[in-house]
């Protein structure tokens, strides 16, 4: 019996694999973008505009506040009715980006506010414009405190990328869906699906325990 | 050089600069001293914009602050400023410390403004500590490789709050040393300090502040030796005694 089903499952491996490139690719496009727009997010959260900052900071709490799935569904569903044709992969990319840059925001931020003003202080006496303080002095010190949290952010935004198989993407969970109809094993199969996240989220699991460490180590700035 | 003309300023409810009234000639060396929260940082952090004045004015290398014409981004890299607490920036070596502002702000090439860091660096006694890191450093080094960082910049001007009193005894002097070279090479320069010693050696004046206004103004050698007011009476009392 099992030997049957570990035989088909052999025969699913195809889907498999194309169902992890999904995830990978989804939740790798998806956090190089929230990245950016997370860091440029915190960046201007911070940069002194009363109204820039509740704005985002509005934004950022409504989407923490609100179920991924039904973020997801609103994209999907909603934006086709106001004319933006959408493809599964694109409103999945875009859900997932913008909870990523949420989230990486908030780090972000927390970073940047961590510093203390003494160091902004001597950046701003010695003429350093705007943007010449941030890149120099407050970011590579921000960071010391935002890595670790952000490489275990990227941890949770993989594992959330799960959600996507609801709008019929065929990620890796979405895949168990499918093996799971032939081989009517759910708990090998889901198995299976959970090495596949491990997998993937293990060494960055295993990076943010190295960054952490390193930072004690380090003199105020984080070197890969 | 540096002309405060009726400067008031307040925090919330707190009048902590009182109609203040002082210029700074080209080329002077004047000391600010006074009692904890008589307004002294407060008063030097107006001089390149860290403070913001509430009424008066306030001009400097012949620039109003406030005005719509002064750029003050520009104005500070005219002015170099020395904290109390050192601020040296902790992910850059001391050579990248003072190399950052010439290179990102006056534009020098890397090569021209690393030479000119360790010349100054090696001037103010720290010619092996090029590649250290601040949290390789005494504080007395930290504070000079402050003061280095801010000389690269070429002020006109330079200001420093209270530059002694986060160190240890022993390292002062190592400081004030580097300072008094410094006065001595003609930079204008505003200084607070209880440093007695300094202000006699290099100030041409002395400025007490008491309560956000200034008290008493006199050449070091009456300031001292022959207090005009009670209130400064008072004070150099109490820093004499220790
Ligand atoms: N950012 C601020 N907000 C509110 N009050 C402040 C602020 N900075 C300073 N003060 C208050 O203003 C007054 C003057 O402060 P200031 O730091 O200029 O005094 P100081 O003469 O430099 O004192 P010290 O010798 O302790 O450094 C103090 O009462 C202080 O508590
Ligand atoms: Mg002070």
């Amino acid at each position: 019996m099992i030997w049957f089903q570990l035989q088909s499952l052999m025969g699913s491996y195809p889907l498999a694999l194309r169902g992890l490139g999904m995830t990978i690719a989804l939740s790798g496009i998806s956090l190089v973008l929230g990245t950016i727009l997370g860091f440029a997010f915190g960046v201007l959260r911070t940069s002194g505009s009363r109204l820039l900052d509740s704005a985002i900071g509005l934004w950022v709490d409504l989407i923490r506040g609100t179920p991924f799935l039904v973020q997801i569904f609103l994209i999907f569903f909603i934006l086709p009715e106001l004319g933006v044709e959408l493809d599964a992969f694109t409103a999945g990319i875009i859900a997932l980006t913008n909870l990523a840059a949420c989230f990486i925001c908030e780090i972000v931020a927390a970073g940047i506010r961590s510093v203390p003003t003494g160091q902004v202080e001597a950046a701003l006496a010695s003429g350093l414009s705007q943007w010449q303080r941030m890149r120099q002095v407050v970011l590579p010190q921000a960071m010391r405190v935002s890595l670790p949290p952000l490489v275990g952010q990227y941890v949770l935004l993989i594992k959330d990328s799960s959600v996507v198989s609801a709008i019929g993407l065929t990620d890796l969970t979405r895949v168990g869906w499918l093996v799971v109809q032939r081989v009517p094993n759910g708990l090998l199969v889901f198995a299976i699906v959970g090495i596949g996240y491990f997998a993937v989220c293990y060494p960055l699991i295993l990076l943010a325990r190295r960054l952490e460490r390193r930072m004690s180590a380090a003199h105020g700035e984080v070197q890969l | 050089m540096i002309e405060f003309r009726g400067v008031n300023k307040w925090f919330g409810a707190l009048h902590v600069l009182k109609d203040i009234t002082l210029s700074v000639e080209p080329r002077e060396v004047v000391v600010v001293c006074g009692p904890s929260g008589s307004g002294k940082s407060t008063l030097i952090r107006c001089i390149n914009g860290l403070e913001t004045i509430k009424d008066g004015d306030l001009v400097v290398d012949g620039q109003r602050l406030g005005d719509r014409a002064t750029n003050m981004t520009e104005l500070r890299t005219e002015i170099g400023f020395v904290f109390q607490a050192f601020n040296l920036y902790p992910h850059k070596t001391a050579l990248e410390n003072v190399t950052l502002a010439p290179i990102h702000v006056r534009k020098i090439a890397r090569a021209e403004a690393e030479a000119s860091g360790r010349e100054m660096l090696a001037k103010v006694g720290l010619a092996d500590k090029f590649n250290a890191y601040p949290s390789e450093l005494s504080g007395g080094q930290q504070q000079r490789v402050a003061i280095a960082r801010c000389l690269c910049m070429r002020p006109k001007i330079m200001l420093f709050d209270e530059p002694t009193s986060a160190l240890d005894p022993e390292m002062i002097s190592e400081v004030l040393d580097v300072m008094v070279g410094v006065a001595e090479e003609r930079m204008t320069m505003m200084v607070v300090t209880h440093e007695m010693g300094f202000a006699r050696k290099v100030a041409q004046r002395v400025v007490f502040m008491d309560a956000g206004a200034v008290v008493e103004t006199g050449t070091p050698e009456e300031f001292f030796s022959d207090p005009k007011t009670d209130r400064s009476r008072a004070f150099l009392s109490k820093i004499l005694r220790h």
